[in-house]
């Protein structure tokens, strides 16, 4: 044996011992050959030494398989080093082995003397017997197996070695054989999590050797939600997976796993049968087979620089076993919240309201247009025209002018109109909110064989939003199939193709059509005498537009979008351990849209432009991706190893245009070449193609399904970068404790693993792939001309500042975690701890106003860092054999902190409020993304002695003898803090009002069999965070444009009577110490803990099912959102915006209360 | 594939073709360098505009800046248009005094503490300001960069073209100085644009202008460039903000003497004032410098047509317009067109003891005569006021085109209001606002006229300045540009009496009555004139501060008018701090250099 074998062999065994730290290595080398010893009673272990001091041989051996301490006589005289070694192992099943100057020790392959037989029974845990159980001596091929009664019989070689009883579903179990002759062995059942396949990076692997934080969805739990958004679904349902949604159909809700990475797009990459992509709106939830979410390093930097949001793995179902049809459907009803849902005012209170703030404001002449001049505000039968009674002239029907279709501002400058006052009020909320129906209709086809498998499925998805006209109606189709050419090579195909027809609102937008709802007065009816709309067109009715008109207006407006989705691949076995795959998928989308835009009338403010407008676009994204996978046992080696390369393209283009003054607006007619030629647009883009090109490779290591070692490496290349490549790698580890000697007694710990990973991760859904470019554009708006005085002709500006230094963001992520199977199975623990510290964050700080306005560029500038815990708790019991109760609870946490946003500046400023003509969110170093920000209000002004007191202290403090505490101070006005204590209320004394965070949310499934009934409760909650209720800057102040009004504005406001008011007095005015500022009058807490989603079921028998062929069926009845607790005086406190924005209820589209009746069929 | 799994013994072969087939892959790839490049689409690089029609389309962004907006609503940096208005309606009309915010309380509720003098540095108003002249500021600079790299212009050509940009340049920059005074400045050479505000930049925009006014031809092909006549107009007017009434006056007798439009047209008085603000007789040669407004150009938006402004039309119950009762005169403003019924002069200390009879309180429904009283005829073409025709549309209502009367009064703007007969031509419906193709004039020659008189009395000329004051006095005096009354009321459109809409009555000053009542005389009578005749044009403000009478102007205006509305109560200016806004406390924060801001904020606002 030449020296580099030796070195080979040790360095083999070297590498073994690291990871186990149980070999012990001595490398003593003299020469000799033959070996003179007597000792009459030594160890083992001492023998050892004393050959290895004696001779030029190293002797290997692991500790759990030989006896040291045993106690031996060698009596030998020149003999050679075998007759040595056989003296020293006379009395253990050993065999060893020289080779070269090593020496290997290793359990005895054959028959012994000193043979004994040892007997006994085999049962599971319920004591009855389990059959077909294999008996194996450890280290040899001496087996048995038990007989039908549980019994077996096995002879072996002497009475000291160790019995392993092994048997499908089991856990395997170990019995030293320490001379007994009958060992009775209670078999315990096999956790299924943990050798559940879970599909990560490129890779699988079982649950339990896994290093990485990854959560497995459980998608049975996931479907009962009711929606066509499998991100809908999954809020509450992984342990650090944020889902804030909404109400409305077809809203991809945001989701952010631990934290926020960014200041920008927040949005994982999903992984759908190893196609990577960032939306999953048209996926059919029940198509998909299995999903883990990556969450840390480890896990997800095999994804690289797409993997800092997080990496959502999905794989969708294929066929099984012989032909399946499946059915399920479900039907129902959503039902919007009751009542008076925003607690408005009916008009007689409103025009109460209005008296009040009058004689607030020292008005001393009440003649009001609509209420009349008597010593209270009279409502009026009409409030077009103003203040009208019945029988006035002035309401005669034939007075009646409106042309709601009018073309001509002359035509419209005539109108007459005439509308009733709605005295009981209009009840706006449920106007455009109304009780709506959803139904899903899935069917698939499906089987599966030796030479392939196959699925087809089909569903029909229709929900009616709730808010009038809106809606999606989604068709997906899905094909995946798999032929097994020969037993090595496989090809396949999954394909999904959706249509989706969806129109949609603008939520959360003080000027969209939800906020009309609530700004429009109750005064004012839907509809005029003769049918047209009615509106605030008219003194006194505020400024907000009729919402139903808003809607109604869009019904024939329509926008389709088109998706074919997914990929084709081969597998090839090369050899038996090494497999090639190539995959390429991705997409091919398009979508069309047109919009008519009426004339409006019936509002304070109307437009009476016309115009049509069509557009449509299309878009590509591919990925082809091609792997090497390697996978091998040796011994107790384990080890699988990947490399790969990936490319990725992706890119679009769409056109559009539009034209106006159309003659009918007939939608038969209208369309882009019939309007008007003076009005016309049009446009269309390419949106510059981008492309990323990767290098990948991982190696997942076991030794002895104890201890577990992963590395992943990644290496990026973008167009959006000069310097094109950046590394991301990460090595993750882990332990099974449990699979330790000293843990294997305690039987109620089935499995116990300490994981650790640390890494690095990018993110490069920021920047935009023109980055690195400054650019001139040409564009009407912001650069035409009329230099001649009669028309406008182009011109150039600078509209992009290019950095052509931008590099990769680096998210440095540590993750430790615990996972623990509990009660044989019956429970299963996992938490996490993670620590992410984003660096070079790719963010476009504003830049200088000295530079003009272009589109800042995106540099490596901001930090940020977000810390937390996910955790989950499973539970399995089985009370008794035909009663079932599973629970699963889940936590997610996270602390984000900005530590850097610009060289310049340490914050920016979100959510500008026009209204108040301030941000409330403002985005800063040392605090959360997102916080709400303006002054503290403190209580109330409640006499003008208070008022004076803190004017004279504060001319005392400034040394002004003009100055005041606080602008627009006023008895019944807020007082606002002075928060840096310098005697006067200034911009600076704005503060940080809440977190818009939660300090964590939580997700608890809860499942009940009884026989053939189940049960499920699925409870979601989100708690510690704040809320921004700007719904009552418009409804709980007179001032606010005369729109609806609270109870609050006219029963909980101050007046001298009552101080203890939640708002301030009512008065004419907005004043900066009222609602003229952002502060922390709007702020309110946003905990809240819902039920999305219960669900009874019956189970038909089989028996009578299988007489026609049925496998399965059952019926159930849901529920969703069946209650919400909270404190939230608004609508809905789940509030939706953008990563640095969100959290403010302007007006939101609410979940609804949804009542369902669904099938589940099997044939 | 299939051959290489049949042959099983030869597995040094099958691990070739893997490696082969997996390297081919890769090295298709990676070699390929071109994949991970990928050109821009559908934009300019800076090399692509060094061409003589680049340099000019360059030429053109920078006269579309003047617009100061980005797309329909929003003005450059993303606000809402009319926080950067060219016309300055907050910054020199609201806060001089001129007008009311308008609409209601609270509705754009930062005007309301510019209008009283309580602004704040973080008042969004300021930043978007900010952001819009540097942004015109920006497109100058690459005008010149651009045209200094072009080759095969002619020297007289490259002139022409950089003098333009330098008149840009120069009128962004005087913008900003009399909004800001601090400021720091950017030219075409300055590497790194983050640069203080402690250098006084007035002799760098003398030079802008000077180089404008030596190098720009007298006429040019296109009537809304800048020409020499112009430039020397503006850069009598630096010079007149410098107080060197002297070089003022050097300039401003060659402009008034031989000065002409870009179009060709000698520089005069038009006959009737109201030619002015009329889209049909827009770039008449009373227009020294217009920021051009093209009604129905941009199907988008109302971007081309006085976007900024969008806000400033009467709305109320039965208004016509779409949008939104901002920009209301104030009843003080009002008071100051009335005019001494024997001499027809104005009331130059006690106008508000004649004060014109309103409206107020008094219902559309309810009966209401107008004033009866001698009036300045130039009331009628600034102020909507109920019972007189309001252009073609109609007699003005009263409180139905107001839409909060207690709060901001019951007057309307009129200046920048397209007619009822050009609703769908001068008026541009394709916004929720109304735009308008009426110019807004960042110089007419009447305000030349009136720069100049202030030179000639500071320089002692007091007859010289009277007779440009008269010039001025006169042509409000010509009967064909009253005002009249309709024909029938209820068709305003067709057509006007012979009957004025109101007792008007203006006169000249008669001869000598500068000179005999001195210096500080005429110059009352000419800021009044000024005030009279440049009303709600946005010059008010910047005039009072230049003059250094902000307290006395301002203090007593709040007093007499917070007791009509309640909009401006808490008002007041203070001497030494509210001459000038603060320097946006953005901006301060972004302008960091080594850790501290190179901006100093303005006195007054710390």
């Amino acid at each position: 044996m030449g020296s580099w074998q030796k070195l080979l062999i040790i360095m083999k065994l070297v590498i073994i011992l690291l990871f186990t730290g149980i070999l012990q290595i001595h490398a003593a080398a003299y020469s000799q050959n033959t070996y003179n010893f007597n000792e009459q009673r030594i160890s083992v272990k001492q023998m050892f030494k004393k050959i290895e001091k004696a001779g030029k041989y190293t002797i290997f051996y692991r500790l759990d398989q030989v006896k040291l301490d045993q106690k031996v006589q060698i009596n030998i005289k020149d003999a050679t080093i075998d007759d040595v070694m056989k003296q020293v192992l006379q009395n253990q099943v050993l065999a060893f082995q020289v080779m070269g100057d090593i020496i290997v020790i290793k359990p005895l392959q054959d028959k012994n003397a000193a043979d004994q037989t040892i007997t006994g029974t085999v049962t599971d845990a319920t004591n009855l017997p389990v059959p077909g159980v294999t008996i194996k001596l450890k280290g040899s091929t001496i087996a048995a197996s038990t007989d039908a009664q549980g019994k077996y019989s096995i002879t072996v070689p002497n009475a000291n070695g160790v019995l392993v009883f092994t048997f499908l579903g089991f856990t395997t179990q170990e019995v030293p054989v320490n001379g007994q002759t009958v060992i009775n062995i209670k078999l315990v059942e096999e956790s299924k999590s943990l050798n559940e396949v879970v599909i990560v990076g490129y890779a699988t692997q079982k649950k339990k050797d896994l290093t990485g934080a990854v959560t497995v969805v459980n998608m049975a739990d996931l479907v009962k939600t009711p929606t066509s958004s499998i991100n809908n679904q999954l809020q509450g349902q992984a342990a650090g997976v944020s889902v804030i949604g909404s109400g409305q159909p077809g809203q991809e809700p945001q989701v952010h796993i631990r934290g926020l990475n960014t200041f920008g797009n927040n949005t994982p990459l999903y992984v759908i049968d190893g196609v990577p992509t960032t939306d999953v709106s048209t996926l059919n939830p029940n198509d998909v087979e299995n999903m883990q979410v990556l969450k840390d390093a480890g896990s997800a930097s095999i994804y690289g620089s797409r993997a800092s949001n997080g990496v959502i793995i999905i794989t969708t179902k294929r066929g099984k076993g012989k032909v399946k049809i499946q059915y399920d459907a479900y039907y129902g009803s959503q039902v919007p919240k009751g009542g008076n849902v925003w607690h408005t005012l009916n008009p007689q209170e409103t025009a109460n309201l209005k008296r009040e703030a009058e004689v607030n404001s020292g008005v001393t002449d009440f003649s009001d247009q609509q209420y009349g001049d008597g010593p209270t505000y009279v409502l009026p039968d009409y409030i077009a025209p103003a203040g009208a009674h019945n029988g006035d002239a002035s309401v005669n029907p034939s007075l009646y002018y409106v042309n709601p279709f009018y073309t001509d501002p002359n035509d419209y400058n005539n109108f007459y109109r005439i509308t009733k006052a709605n005295k009981t009020g209009t009840d706006w909320f449920h106007e455009v909110f109304k009780t709506a129906p959803i139904t899903s209709h899935n069917l698939s086809l499906s089987a599966g064989t030796d030479q392939g498998s196959y699925l087809f499925s089909l569903n029909y998805y229709n929900q009616q939003g709730t808010l009038i006209d809106t809606y999606e109606k989604r068709y997906t189709m899905r094909s995946n199939s798999q032929y097994n050419v020969s037993k090595h090579i496989r090809v396949g195909e999954n394909l999904a193709y959706s249509v989706i027809d969806n129109p949609q609102v603008t939520i959360n937008n003080p000027d969209a059509v939800i906020a009309h709802a609530f700004r429009e007065q109750p005064i004012i009816p839907v509809y005029d005498i003769k049918g047209n709309y009615a509106g605030s067109d008219g003194p006194g009715l505020g400024d907000s537009a009729n919402p139903v008109a808003i809607q109604q207006r869009t019904k024939n407006d329509k926008s389709l979008s088109y998706r074919l989705f997914g990929n084709a691949f081969a597998e090839a076995d090369l050899i038996k351990s090494l497999t090639l795959r190539t995959s390429f998928g991705g997409e091919l989308n398009s979508s069309t849209a047109h919009a008519f835009t009426y004339p409006t009338y019936e509002n304070a403010e109307n437009s009476s432009l016309n115009q049509y407008s069509e557009s449509s676009t299309s878009g590509y994204d591919y990925t082809w991706t091609n792997t090497l996978s390697y996978h091998q046992v040796f011994g107790k080696n384990d080890i699988k190893a990947l490399v790969g390369t990936e490319a990725n393209r992706n890119g679009g283009s769409g056109l559009g245009g539009s034209r106006q003054n159309y003659y009918s607006f007939d939608p038969n007619y209208v369309n882009l070449s019939t309007g008007s030629a003076a009005g016309q647009s049009n446009y269309s883009y390419h949106s510059p193609s981008r492309s990323l090109f990767s290098y990948i490779g991982r190696i997942d290591y076991s030794y002895d399904d104890k201890y577990l070692l992963s590395g992943v490496i990644r290496r990026d290349g973008s167009s959006a970068f000069v310097s094109q490549y950046g590394w991301f790698p990460a090595i993750s580890a882990g332990w099974r404790i449990s699979q330790e000697n000293f843990m294997k007694n305690i039987s109620w710990i089935s499995d116990l693993k300490l994981r650790g990973g640390y890494g690095v991760l990018g993110n490069q859904l920021n920047i935009t792939s023109g980055n690195q470019f400054t650019n001139f554009s040409s564009a009407i708006g912001q650069s035409y001309y009329g230099i001649n005085g009669t028309s406008i002709i182009p011109g150039y500006y600078e509209s992009d500042k290019g950095n052509p230094a931008a590099k990769w963001e680096k998210d440095i992520n540590s993750n430790v975690g615990i996972d623990a199977t509990l009660f044989h199975d019956m429970v299963s623990v996992t938490i996490d701890y993670y620590r992410k510290d984003i660096r070079d964050l790719l963010f476009n700080p504003t830049l200088p106003g000295t530079y003009g306005d272009p589109n800042p560029p995106f540099v490596n500038i901001a930090k940020m860092k977000n810390t937390g815990i996910d955790a989950s708790i499973t539970g399995n019991f089985k009370i008794r054999n035909d009663f079932k109760i599973n629970a699963t609870l889940s936590l997610t946490t996270y602390n984000n902190k900005i530590l850097k946003v610009a060289t310049e500046s340490n914050y920016f400023d979100d959510d500008f409020g026009r209204r108040v003509g301030t941000n409330l969110v403002r985005n800063q170093v040392g605090h959360s993304i997102g916080e709400f920000y303006g002054y503290k209000v403190v209580g109330f002004w409640n006499s003008q002695a208070e008022i004076d007191a803190a004017n004279a202290k504060a001319q005392k403090a400034t040394g002004d003898p003009s100055a005041v505490y606080e602008t627009d101070m006023g008895v019944g006005r807020f007082k606002y803090a002075d928060v840096n204590g310098d005697g006067v209320v200034t911009d600076a004394d704005r503060t940080f009002l809440g977190n818009p965070n939660p300090k964590f949310s939580t997700g608890l499934n809860l499942g009940f069999n009884y026989k053939q009934w189940d049960f499920s409760i699925f409870l979601y909650g989100n708690f510690g965070n704040k809320v921004w209720n700007n719904v009552k800057y418009w409804r709980d102040f007179y001032s606010s444009f005369g729109t609806a009004k609270s109870y609050t504005a006219l029963y909980d406001s101050w007046t001298p009577t009552h101080m203890n008011a939640s708002a301030p007095i009512q008065e004419l005015g907005g004043y900066f110490s009222t609602n003229g500022a952002a502060n922390s009058y709007f702020i309110e807490n946003g905990s809240y803990l819902r039920a999305k989603n219960t669900q009874i079921g019956y189970t038909f028998s089989s028996a009578v099912l299988k007489k026609i062929s049925v496998q399965k069926l059952r019926v159930y009845l849901s529920a969703a959102n069946l209650f919400t607790i909270t404190k939230y005086s608004g609508v809905d406190p789940e509030l939706p915006g953008t990563t640095t924005d969100f959290g403010v209820d302007e007006g939101t589209y609410s979940s609804s209360r949804t009542f369902l009746i669904g099938v589940n069929l099997s044939l | 594939m299939m051959n290489i799994l049949n042959i099983t013994n030869m597995k040094t072969s099958r691990y070739i073709i893997i490696l082969m087939a997996f390297s081919m892959i890769t090295v298709n790839y990676s070699c390929k360098k071109s994949y991970l490049e990928t050109p821009q689409i559908g934009s300019l690089s800076p090399e692509l505009l060094q061409t003589k029609a680049g340099v000019d389309g360059l030429l053109i962004g920078a006269y579309s800046a003047l617009r100061a907006v980005k797309a329909d609503g929003a003005a450059f940096g993303g606000a809402d248009s009319w926080q950067a208005s060219p016309d300055n309606w907050v910054y020199g009309g609201v806060a001089g005094g001129d007008a009311h915010k308008g609409s209601t309380a609270g509705d754009q509720g930062p005007i309301e503490s510019i209008a009283s003098f309580f602004p704040n540095a973080s008042n969004p108003f300021f930043n978007t300001k900010w952001i819009a002249d540097y942004e015109g500021i920006t497109r100058c600079n690459n005008v010149i960069i651009a045209a200094s790299k072009t080759p095969g212009y002619s020297a007289a050509d490259l002139a022409n073209i950089i003098g333009q940009a330098r008149f840009l340049r120069g009128h962004y920059y005087f913008d900003l100085k009399k909004m800001f005074n601090n400021v720091p400045y950017i030219d075409e050479t300055t590497p790194d644009p983050v640069q203080p505000n402690t250098t006084d930049i007035w002799p760098k925009i003398e030079a802008d202008f000077l180089y404008a006014y030596n190098n720009l031809a007298a006429t040019q092909p296109d009537v809304g460039r800048a020409n020499k006549w112009a430039a020397g107009a503006y850069l009598a007017k630096t010079y007149l903000y410098e107080q060197k009434y002297a070089s003022a006056k050097a300039i401003f007798d060659p402009v008034i003497t031989q000065g002409q439009t870009a179009g060709g047209l000698a520089y005069a008085l038009v006959a009737k004032f109201h030619d002015n603000f009329n889209a049909e007789t827009k770039n008449n040669s009373e227009s020294v410098f217009a920021i051009q407004a093209i009604a129905n150009s941009d199907p988008g938006g109302i971007t081309q047509s006085n976007d900024g402004d969008r806000l400033n039309y009467p709305y109320g119950t039965s208004s016509p317009f779409n949008c939104c009762s901002f920009y209301q005169p104030t009843v003080d403003l009002v008071n100051h067109f009335r005019t001494n019924s024997t001499t027809g002069l104005p009331y130059l200390d006690d106008f508000d003891t004649h004060a014109i009879k309103t409206d107020m309180g008094i219902l559309s429904a309810a009966d209401f005569t107008p004033d009866a009283g001698t009036i300045d005829p130039r009331l009628d073409w600034t102020v909507g006021r109920r019972g007189v025709p309001y252009l073609d549309w109609g007699l003005h209502p009263g409180n139905d085109w107001i839409r909060d009367q207690g709060y901001a009064g019951p007057y309307s703007p009129i200046k920048h209001v397209y007619t009822q007969a050009g609703q769908n031509t001068e008026g541009d419906q394709h916004s929720w606002g109304p735009g308008t193709a009426v110019n807004y004039n960042i110089i007419r020659f009447a305000d030349v006229l009136l720069m100049a008189a202030e030179a000639e009395a500071q320089l002692g000329n007091l007859s010289k300045a009277e007779d440009y004051v008269n010039m001025v006095r006169n042509r409000a005096a010509n009967p064909d540009g009253f005002v009249y009354k309709y024909a029938d009321n209820s068709n305003p459109t067709g057509g006007y009496s012979t009957t004025p809409a109101a007792n008007y009555l203006v006169k000249p000053y008669p001869d000598g009555n500068f000179a005999g009542n001195g210096l500080a005389y005429s110059l009352k009578a000419i800021y009044y004139e000024r005030q009279v005749e440049l009303a709600m044009e946005g010059h008010r403000f910047f005039d009072i501060v230049r003059w250094g009478i902000g307290d006395q102007a301002l203090n007593a205006f709040f007093q007499y008018e917070s007791k009509i509305t309640t909009d401006i109560t808490p008002g007041h200016f203070t001497k030494g701090k509210s001459e000038y806004y603060p320097i946006p406390q953005v901006q301060i924060d972004l302008m960091v250099k080594g850790g501290k801001s190179v901006l100093k904020q303005n006195p007054g606002y710390n």
